[in-house]
Order: C-alpha cells, then structure tokens, then sequence
C-alpha cells in the first residue's frame, strides 16, 4: 500500500462513525437527514473525481454529463417501466452506470489526446454536449425534464426521507471502501507511479493509457451512480441541474477536501453538502463564499482539508517509524552492497539473440540522431554502448524500449519484432531499462518504488483488488516479500521508508537499479549508471552490474567511465553523431584510430 | 441569408474578443482563465454603472469599464493567479473557475446589478435604428460593434507590434529567462497582460451591451462560445482566436435561422465543435502543431 493512503485508511473508520453519530442526531431533523443525503451522493460522485485528480493526474469539467446519464436512465426508466418496485430502480440504476462506465470509457480514449487546460476544455466541451442532448431530447422531457420519479421501495420499505440518509451513505461508504481497497492494490501502486512518470511507470509494464481510460470510467461509474441516487429521491430531473455549475461544484468539493483517496471527497462533499443547505436563504452568497473558499485553499493549503489532517498524522506517525519495521534495523549496514545474487533469470526458450537491432534510422526533423545501426548481443553478455555527447546512445536505448517511434529498421527482442510496440508490451517480454536521470517515483518510497517495478509479475486483478479478495493480499504479500529481497540484495533495507525524493544522488541510482531489476527482466538496458557517483560507489554498481550478468542476465550500457566500461565489457560499441563506427572486443575498440580521434580529435 | 451573416459578426465579435482575452493571459502566463467570460459581463455592467451614476455617455462609459477592467485585471493577477501560480497547473486552473464563481453569482449581489439582464445604452440614435444597404436591413449597433472590434484589434497590434512595452511584454511571454536577463520585469509584464486581457474582456461586455444585454447568467456561454471560437482558430494564435470567434458567431446565427432546426439545438452544436475541433484539428486553424500537447 502506498503511503500516502495510510492516513486515508485510518480516517475512514473515523468517518464512518461521524456518518452515523450524525444520522443519529439528524433523526428528529428532516432538514439534517437531507443535507446529509446529498453529501451522500455527491460524495459517490466526488470519489471518482478524486481518484481521477489526485492519482491519475487528470482533470474534469464534465463530471455532471455522467451524474446526469445516471440521473436520466433512472427518471426515464422509472417512470415509463411497469416493472415491480423493487426491481424497478435497482435496473435502471444498473443500465445508467453501464452508460455511464462506457461514456466514460470514451471519453478516456479522446482524454488521452490532452493534457491541462486542453484536457478541461475537452472535457467541459463534454459536459456541455450532454447538458444539450438532455435538453433537446423529447423522450428526456427538454427543458422541463422528467417528474414524478418514484422513490426506490423494497417491500414495505420507501427509501424516502429519514431512511434515505442511511441508504445513500451505505452506498457511498461503500464506494469509498471499494476505491480505497483499489488503491490499496497493484492497481493504486500502478496510478501513483503514473502520476509520479508516467513514462517511468509505463517503461515498467504498466500500461498506463489503459489505466488512464480506466479511471475516466470509473470516474464516470461512480459519477451515474450517484445521480441515479439523486434522482430517485428528489423525484425530478432537469438539465439545468446537471450542468456545468454541478461539474464545477464537484471539482469545488475535491478541491476543498483534498484530491487523491476517499477521505478527502468524502469530506469536501459534506462540507459543501452542509453549506448548501445552511446557506439556502443566501443564494448567491453562498456560491461566493465556495469560490473564494477554493482560491484560498488552492493558495494556501494545495491538499485541501485532507491534506491538512493528513500533514497532521505524518508528523505524528514519524517519530514512530523506526520502530514500525524492526527486521530492517537489525539488518546489515547499508553500505556495503555486494550480495546481489538475483534468483534465476530464464529467458525465453528460443535460440534467437535476446537483442537484435538492425538498420534503425531514427530522424527528428532534419537531424539524423540515429543512422542504420545494426547489432546482436550474444545472451548472458554485457556490452558497454560508448560514445561522444549527442551521439544517439539515449535515442537508441528509446527505440529498443519503444519510445518514440524508428523511422526505419527494426528491433527484435527473443526473436519477437517489436518494432513500433508500446513501452509496457515491451517491458512485458521481460525487459528492464534505467534512465539517465533516474526516474523514481519521488512521491513514493523506496520499498513502492521497488514493489512497483515488480509490476508485470504480479498476478491481479482489477476486480481482485477492487473486493480485496485473497488473491489480491496475497500478491500483495509476495510482490512486498520480494521487493525487500531485492532491497537486501543491494544492501539498501535501511532506505526501504524514505521517499524517493529525499534519496542522495547515488542512492537514488542504485534504488533505480533495484527497481528495475526488481522483476527479474532478461535484458536490461542501463543508462549511465555511473555518472556522479564515487569511487567506493562505483566499485559496488561494477560488482552489481556483474552479478546480474553472471545470473544470466544480458545487459546493455551506456557509460562514459572509460575505466568501469573497459574492465567489466565483453564488447564495446562506438555511435559517433548516430553512426556505429566501431564494435569488437575492449581491447581492440580502444586502440581503434576512429574511435581515438572521436574522443580526443586528431591532430592537423 | 445576408442578414443572418452580419447578425453572426455581431455576436461574434463578443466571442472573439473572450477568445482574444484567453489567448493573451494564456502567452504571457500559461494558464486558460476560465473567467473570461465572466469578466465580460462585469465589464458590461460596468459600463451600465457609469451610464447610470454619472449619467456618462455610452462612449465615456466604454473608456470607463476598459480602465476598471485594466484595473480588476491588475487584482485578480495580483490576488488569484500569482499567488496560486506556486500550486501547479490544475489547481491555478481551478482557482480562475473559482473567480468566475464569484464573478457569476456575486455580481447580483451589487446593487443596482442584479440577477436580470438590462440593456446598455446603444452608441448613437435608437438601438432599434437600421440601416438599408442593397435591400438589406442592417442594424446601425452592429455596425458600431464591429467597428468597435476591429479599432481595438488596431490599438493591439500597434501595442505589441510598434512600442518598445508590447515588444517586452511578448518577449517576457515567450522566453521569461531571457526576458529576464536583458532586463525586463517579469513579473510585470504578466500583470499588465492580464490587465489588457481584462480590460479587453469589459471593452468586449460594454460593445456588444446595446445588443445582447449586459448581466445576468450570461457569462458562461459567452465564456463557453469565446474558448470554442479560441480553439476552432487556435489558442496559440491571436488571428485565430479573432477569426475563430467570429466564426463560432456566425455558425450560432446560421443554425438559429436554418428552417427546420430546433433553435435549442445551436448551442449543443457549437459546443460540439469545441470537443470535434479539438479532436480534429488541436491546434486550431491558425495554429502552430507543436504546441498542442504541454
């Protein structure tokens, strides 16, 4: 579980328990009970806001298009089918979150295309097309809407009025529940390394446009669910009511309560569920009072009310730390890293080479960063990838792991072409690969740093972690188990709680390592492992780099240490301005007359 | 048919504007002020305050909201965006939907205002004055709004094209680290882009008054029109946003005076087009590709 939902777990008990103190309280209290119903149901629909906010690093303008899907299907179904009662709301309620999920689903793909203000006004643009078709359909009522909904009623129960309260905040506890065990999981591992980098994260295997369109739909999921609520217990739907003040409003209520988890929705939905209804004789103040409350707390608290709480617990719970995780103290001390030996590497069984390159042109407008370079590496081997400044090593390493496309050539990894494939397929097949600046998740610990590069190994679900269901734990359990074993190989178990970004420079590389290796890959691509670290630093990355390799591994290295890439290199390549001008054996590579006048020039 | 085209121009020119508005804050300060719209309509008002406190001609009125629009521009640079700019790009985002909350709903709350639309003063004779011109009847206010529109597109291109300030404020736009070395304020130079976007907001809420009305709810749609006029043409690009606006205006009157098409449908429809020229066509008419996805 990532850290920063630690303090949601703990707040949601509390909350729990507030929602029922209060729906105590608001027995005798119809007003109460009410304003406590729709902090209920906007609550639903700020949950998936939130987790589309805070941990997909998405914004949306047009929440309302999907509260009013689930709205409409209610209002219409309801009101025209002649089905019993009982069935009759929980059906429609079905057909509007599938619309609703599968708009979302759309609007995920088209979001995928934008980002920041283009992503809020496509989606705005969104809400404002449903806003429209609500209003022009004639079967939806136009302007006037639909009335007359009949209250949700299970046998001699009607879920009106008092009992209304505790069915719309069962529902929302239980969405909250839901998204929290969610985030809990592989999948909350996977949306936090993409808001984190999200090119990291997908270099990992995590494919992140899917999960991206994912949180849209589930956004939108929750979102129809909460206005089939709505309309079931206000008894009419119109257009106006689901327009862009409501998207704005839920945006308002995550903003307030802090975006990312439940607890923060949960929060701002009732803080603005409250101020409607106490500032119902000030309309228009009260809408003042919510945009001024925003602009303050977007300058002065970014992380909303939660946020607030959430610093609160940190500073409290850090005191503590050391003593959470006992096992990492009495461990051996970190500096010392030289017992890496990774648990077997396989590779697939084919006689093809783990990497082969060839003719790969790769072109940026006019310049030609790459040009026709071909190769093979020979499996269990590592081969160091030398060169001058902008020779194209990085662009290389880019069209091997898939960013970006080639303009010509092709790469084909265990006899499998994949040229053209996306980062998380080629990760898939068992590829691992550093950057040059180490990419850590720097809101992330080292252990979820780790654990979250293990991603392709684990085995969940979606619906496994939405339910929290063994299967779900128990990968949990083993992908942790591992990722400490791959820390303790590298001796780095002390950092295992320190967060990413607080890590030293080169700490930072070997945790970048570890993550990457962390999945046990067959081919790892390795950036410029050594730039800025010491000596005693870099004889532990030599010994790491070749235990890796005597496990099985293939490596490949980008390094500008002459000395580190001559005495641990089976071969050595030379790209000077995109072109292989040399390739053999270290010796021979360092006596080449070429690759001497590429380094230090020639004289006359 | 001609009528329709002239009736498009006119409101147009109140989305190019918004649209010309957004695409100014958005150079000198990278953020879409989803207030703009709302703005307008202060402007508007604006106006109608000084056509009913001072008894001030339409003219004087117009000089007056563009300096109390500068002036608001300069505050909310100042109290909201500066500020907020530390938190990041959503939450600066949401912080201009913030101010257009407090814009769109607090404006009622000031005397005089109110929540019902009141029309301006129009600039000369009779706001029901035409003119005919080959067999058509043109009004005389959209003459005048257009004018109007394209005087203040001259002040502008003066401004930024011929004076050492608008040359600074497009440099400190483009490259702030440079601007910075060769001595420009920064800082500055943001705040006066942001008081000239505003500033243009209550010129365009004060030009269109006589014709469209100035308060109430309003603001959304002209806001909601202005950025799809600024996207169909292209953020990037200040032609564009003009062109794009004027556009969105005059596709709105067309399908409004189509026989057959519901008059609702127009505005569904000019929304799709926001969503449809995005997909299509992200950086707009005008625009450059490269810009399309920071």
């Amino acid at each position: 579980m990532i850290a920063r939902l630690r303090a949601d777990s703990r707040t949601l008990p509390i909350l729990t328990l507030i929602v029922i103190v209060f729906g105590i309280i608001a027995a005798g209290n119809p007003t109460f009970a009410q304003a406590g119903t729709y902090a209920a149901i906007f609550a639903i629909a700020a949950i998936g806001l939130s987790l589309l906010m805070g941990n997909v690093n998405q914004i949306s303008l047009g929440q309302a298009g999907f509260f009013g899907i689930g709205a409409y299907a209610v209002a219409s179904l309801t009101t025209n089918w002649n089905l019993p009662a009982w069935l009759s709301w929980p059906l429609a309620t079905l057909i509007g979150i599938v619309v609703a999920t599968l708009v979302g689903l759309g609007l995920g793909f088209i979001a995928l295309r934008f980002r920041g203000h283009y992503l809020a006004m496509a989606t705005l643009a969104f809400g404002l097309i449903c806003v429209g078709i609500f209003h022009e359909t004639k079967f939806l009522g136009g302007a006037i809407g639909i009335e007359d909904i009949p209250y949700p009623r299970f046998g001699p129960l009607t879920i009106s009025g008092y009992p209304a309260y505790w069915f719309a905040w069962i529902l929302a506890l239980g969405a909250a529940l839901l998204t929290l065990n969610l985030l809990r999981g592989r999948s909350g591992r996977a949306f936090e390394a993409i808001r984190n980098d999200e090119l990291a994260a997908e270099v990992l295997g995590v494919p992140t446009r899917r999960y991206k369109i994912f949180a849209f739909a589930y956004a939108g999921a929750l979102a129809g669910l909460g206005g089939s609520i709505y309309a079931a217990f206000l008894g009419i739907v119109v257009p106006d009511a689901v327009s862009v003040p409501l998207s704005i409003s839920l945006l308002l209520m995550v903003v307030l309560g802090g975006s990312g988890g439940v607890s923060g929705a949960l929060i701002g939905a009732a803080l603005i569920g409250f101020l409607d209804i106490s500032g119902h004789q000030f309309e228009n103040t009260r809408e003042v009072a919510y945009g001024l409350l925003v602009i303050i707390v977007v300058i002065m608290a970014p992380g909303g009310a939660f946020g607030i709480i959430r610093s609160r617990f940190k500073a409290s719970s850090a005191a503590a730390l050391p003593t959470c995780h006992p096992e990492l103290v009495e461990g051996q001390p970190q500096s010392h890293p030289t017992t890496a030996t990774p648990r077997t590497i396989t590779m697939p069984d084919t006689s093809a080479a783990p990497l082969a390159v060839s003719h790969v042109t790769k072109r940026f407008g006019g310049l030609l960063a790459v040009n026709d370079v071909s190769f093979e590496l020979t499996r269990g081997t590592l081969t160091s990838l030398i060169g001058p400044n902008g020779a194209g090593k990085t662009t290389l390493f880019n069209a091997i792991s898939g960013i970006g496309r080639v303009s010509e050539g092709r790469v084909e990894i265990a006899g499998v072409d994949v040229t053209g494939l996306q980062p998380h397929r080629i990760a898939a097949l068992g590829v691992g690969r550093t950057f040059q600046n180490a990419r850590l998740f720097g809101e992330m610990t080292v252990l979820e740093n780790v654990v979250a590069g293990a991603f392709r190994t684990e085995r969940t679900s979606f619906a496994a972690d939405l339910f929290a269901l063994p299967s779900s734990r128990r990968s949990e359990r083993e992908a942790t188990e591992r990722a400490r074993e791959t820390l303790a190989r590298l001796g780095l178990e002390s950092l295992a709680s320190t967060l990413a970004r607080d890590l030293a420079f080169g700490d930072r590389r070997r945790v970048e390592l570890a993550r990457a290796t962390a999945s046990d890959p067959w081919l790892l691509l390795v950036d410029e492992p050594a730039a800025g670290l010491n000596a005693s630093e870099r004889a532990a990355l030599t010994a790491d780099l070749l235990k890796l390799r005597d496990a099985g591994m293939t490596l490949l290295l980008i390094e500008h240490d002459m000395r580190l890439v001559m005495s641990i290199s089976e071969r050595v390549m030379v790209l000077k301005f995109g072109t292989m001008i040399a390739d053999g054996k270290a010796d021979a590579v360092r006596n080449d007359p070429g690759v001497v006048a590429a380094y230090l020039g020639t004289a006359g | 048919m001609f009528q329709l085209l002239v009736a498009g121009l006119t409101v147009g020119s109140g989305y190019a504007l918004v649209a010309l508005g957004i695409h100014i804050t958005l150079r000198a300060t990278r953020i879409v002020n989803f207030a703009q719209g709302e703005f307008t309509i202060i402007g508007g008002l604006l106006a109608l305050t000084f056509v009913q406190l001072f008894h001030a001609n339409s003219w004087f009125a117009l000089a007056g909201a563009t300096v109390a629009g500068f002036a608001l521009g300069l505050i909310f640079e100042r109290l909201v965006l500066r500020p907020a700019a530390r938190s990041g790009e959503i939450p600066l985002t949401i912080a201009t939907l913030g101010t257009g909350f407090i814009l769109l709903y607090g404006h009622a709350l000031i005397p005089g205002w109110g929540s019902l639309p009141q029309p301006l003063p129009s600039f000369s004779g009779e706001a029901s004055d035409a003119i005919n011109v080959g067999g058509v009847t043109i009004q005389v206010q959209s003459m005048w709004v257009l004018g109007l529109l394209f005087a203040a597109l001259a002040v502008l291109y003066i401004f930024f094209e011929r004076t050492y300030y608008g040359k600074a404020i497009r440099a400190a736009a483009n490259n702030p680290t440079g601007a910075k070395l060769v001595g420009i304020d920064v800082t500055n130079a943001r705040a006066i882009s942001v008081g000239l976007s505003i500033a243009l907001a209550a010129y365009g809420g004060t030009i269109i008054g006589p014709i469209t009305l100035v308060g109430g709810a309003g603001g959304t749609a002209i806001a909601i029109k202005g950025f799809v006029g600024a996207i169909v043409g292209g953020l990037e690009s200040p032609v564009g946003c003009v062109v794009g606006g004027l556009l969105v205006g005059v596709i709105e009157k067309l399908i409004q005076g189509l026989p057959g098409v519901q008059y609702g449908l127009s505005d569904p429809i000019v929304y799709s087009l926001l969503l449809i020229g995005l997909l299509l066509r992200p950086q707009g008419l005008f625009g450059a590709r490269s810009a399309v996805r920071d």
